[in-house]
């Protein structure tokens, strides 16, 4: 069948498409062809070709970066896992109409921006803060503990803002596992661990890698996270780009470094394919 | 996707309040022509007050239009992207205004059109970025300072002292490379700006000292951290230490033993502005007595203007003595950057 020209859906494509190639893909295009420019050393570059940009990434001080970062990334992408399948299997066995109030409340967060949900953390974790004086009048701690200001911080931040990320496509990969399977696994006398992994777990996988690409790829770009709770003492890669454009002048470097990137996210996604998920399920679930 | 005939109606529905509406913001903001002229200013965060925006609006009729910066960076970058003539207005620092200039980005300054220049403390003209103030006036002179906190520490008075093991995990500073690395370099005896290779080793050794002792950097809002008794000492700007003060008695300011930066942020015009009257007249304005002192009341940096001072003449002249200012140190600004991406 020759596929007709619907106008509804040429209406409603249009400003997607008109938007994708003005806001995202000519600054790629830009940015591209920028790291391989040489920095005038004033926020302005020289056309020139060269991969000096990007042997540059190499200097131990930019690896070290990545490393915090990927460490930052994980482990948050963990935690996010750890709290998202319990959530996910005990919400499965709500009524419908639990389950989707309690979606709604995991998206609220949404309605806030995110930076002032991030400052909102200061007032719990700083040392007179809620936590802190809480647990000091309860006598559970005699002095104040450390709870931001460091790499904790930076994770619990990153924790609460993503965990919505990781949520819906874990809950939706959760939700659609057959009953009889796990009925079947409970009656041949496997235990809920045993059930977890080699029911849920195999059938639910790539959701949870679906959430874990969400998680991930902003947990190691999310500067302003670092910035707040983490007092700018770590810097993540995302720090280390905005830096290359707004303090060390040397844009071709900023643009290297997000290619890299770029690139780091989508050998993330080829994966994500390779293991068997859908690229349609990852806008989101 | 599978959509009914009441979705898609709504999904159309939706798309055309949005168009009516983008229409009826671009006409409504043509319409308030009330005004005689305009001028495009941009300018740090937190700096003028709004309400004298209003009131300079209201006085000369031209409509401000007024973004802001948070670095010289930032405003450099704003502004070499943006068409000629996008900007009239901006307030880079010292070193940013020899840049400028060396880019033939500034426009001379008539200073005919601006009589209220007189108001100004001759102190502060004709500073080693600007010599003869050809591009450039002052606007505010920020300073970085030693703040602690008397009830929890006796004395405070050089960087050294900020190495006191009982400051561990309580001394906060700016997250602002230059400023930050010039004092690690300031407090082993070298100039702010130095890029020789052993003298930033040796303020990278000094850091290291130091880091057990910091909790965070901010440049944001350092002065929070003194408020909520989070830090017990820190190098904060003026501004900041002062407003901290004002909420916490116990707080003491001091000028750095080994010396300190300067920033003054300089009125300026760019090449090619298209409202350069506008521009002198909203300059002019800014350099009035009443309209100088209300700008340093709601951010107490130190101003230029005479009779908005709020320092001694000798506090002045000492200040301008052993402070620096930051210089443009061109390529080797790579270096302050591998610094700073080392010690984080």
């Amino acid at each position: 069948m020759k596929p007709r020209l619907d106008p509804f859906k040429l209406l409603t494509t249009i400003p997607v498409i008109i938007y994708s190639f003005f806001l995202i893909l000519l600054p790629l295009v830009y940015i591209f062809f920028i790291s391989f420019f040489k920095s005038d050393n004033y926020g302005g570059f020289e056309i020139s070709f060269s991969l000096k940009n990007y042997l540059e990434i190499f200097n131990p001080a930019y690896l070290k970066i990545f490393a915090v970062s990927i460490f930052i990334g994980l482990t948050t992408t963990l935690i996010c896992l750890l709290i998202a399948y319990p959530f996910s299997i005990f919400l499965r066995d709500k009524s419908q109409k639990t389950q989707n109030l309690i979606i709604k409340l995991v998206m609220v967060p949404f309605l806030t921006n995110s930076l002032i949900r991030t400052y909102g953390w200061i007032t719990l974790l700083r040392k007179n803060g809620v936590v802190n004086s809480s647990l000091l009048s309860l006598g559970i701690i005699d002095s104040p503990l450390n709870l931001m200001y460091n790499n904790f911080g930076v994770i619990v931040g990153m924790v609460y803002t993503l965990l919505p990320f990781m949520i819906l496509p874990v809950y939706s990969a959760v939700s659609k596992v057959d009953q009889n399977y796990l009925d079947a696994a409970e009656d041949l006398g496997a235990g809920k661990l045993r059930r977890f992994f080699r029911v849920y777990l195999p059938l639910t996988l790539p959701g949870a890698f679906n959430g874990s690409l969400m998680v991930f790829i902003p947990a190691i770009g999310f500067f302003f996270i670092s910035d707040i709770l983490g007092g700018g003492k770590a810097m993540i890669i995302g720090n280390l780009i905005k830096n290359q454009f707004l303090t060390a002048r040397n844009w071709p470097l900023g643009a290297a470094l997000s290619i890299v990137l770029l690139v780091m996210t989508f050998g993330l996604v080829k994966l994500y394919e390779k293991i068997g998920g859908n690229l349609d399920e990852l806008g989101g679930g | 996707m599978k959509l009914n005939e009441k979705t898609k109606f709504g999904i159309v529905g939706v798309l055309i309040i949005l168009f009516v509406s983008i229409i009826f913001i671009i006409k409504n903001n043509n319409k308030e022509n009330q005004f005689i002229g305009e001028l495009n200013v941009l300018n740090w965060t937190s700096y003028i007050p709004e309400e004298i925006i209003q009131d300079f609006e209201k006085e000369e009729k031209i409509k401000v239009n007024y973004g802001t910066y948070s670095s010289n960076e930032e405003l450099l970058a704003k502004v070499s992207s943006a068409a000629p003539g996008t900007y009239d207005l901006v307030f880079p620092s010292d070193y940013m205004v020899e840049l400028m200039s060396a880019r033939d980005l500034l426009e001379p300054l008539d200073l005919e059109k601006l009589p209220n220049k007189q108001n100004l403390n001759p102190l502060f003209l004709s500073q080693e970025y600007d010599t003869d103030n050809k591009f450039s006036l002052p606007f505010l002179l920020a300073t970085t300072v030693l703040i602690y906190d008397s009830s929890k520490l006796d004395s405070l008075t050089s960087y050294r002292d900020l190495l006191k093991p009982e400051l561990k995990n309580n001394v906060v500073l700016l997250d602002d490379q230059r400023v930050m690395i010039g004092a690690f370099l300031n407090a082993e005896g070298f100039d702010s700006s130095d890029f020789d290779d052993a003298h930033l080793e040796k303020a990278q050794n000094f850091y290291k000292k130091l880091k057990p002792n910091v909790k965070a950097f901010d440049s944001d809002s350092p002065k929070t951290f003194f408020i909520t008794k989070e830090v017990d000492a820190g190098i904060v700007w003026n501004a900041e230490a002062l407003l901290a003060k004002q909420e916490n008695d116990n707080l003491k300011i001091v000028y750095p033993a080994e010396g300190f930066t300067l920033s003054m942020d300089n009125y300026v015009i760019l090449k090619n502005a298209k409202n350069r009257d506008s521009a002198y007249k909203f300059i002019n304005y800014l350099l009035r007595d009443d309209v100088s002192k209300r700008i340093v009341e709601e951010y107490p940096y130190i101003s230029p203007n005479k009779s908005a001072e709020n320092l001694s003449p000798d506090e002045l002249y000492e200040i301008l003595k052993n402070g620096t200012y930051i210089k443009n140190v061109g390529e080797n600004i790579k270096k302050f950057d591998t610094f700073w991406a080392n010690i984080k």
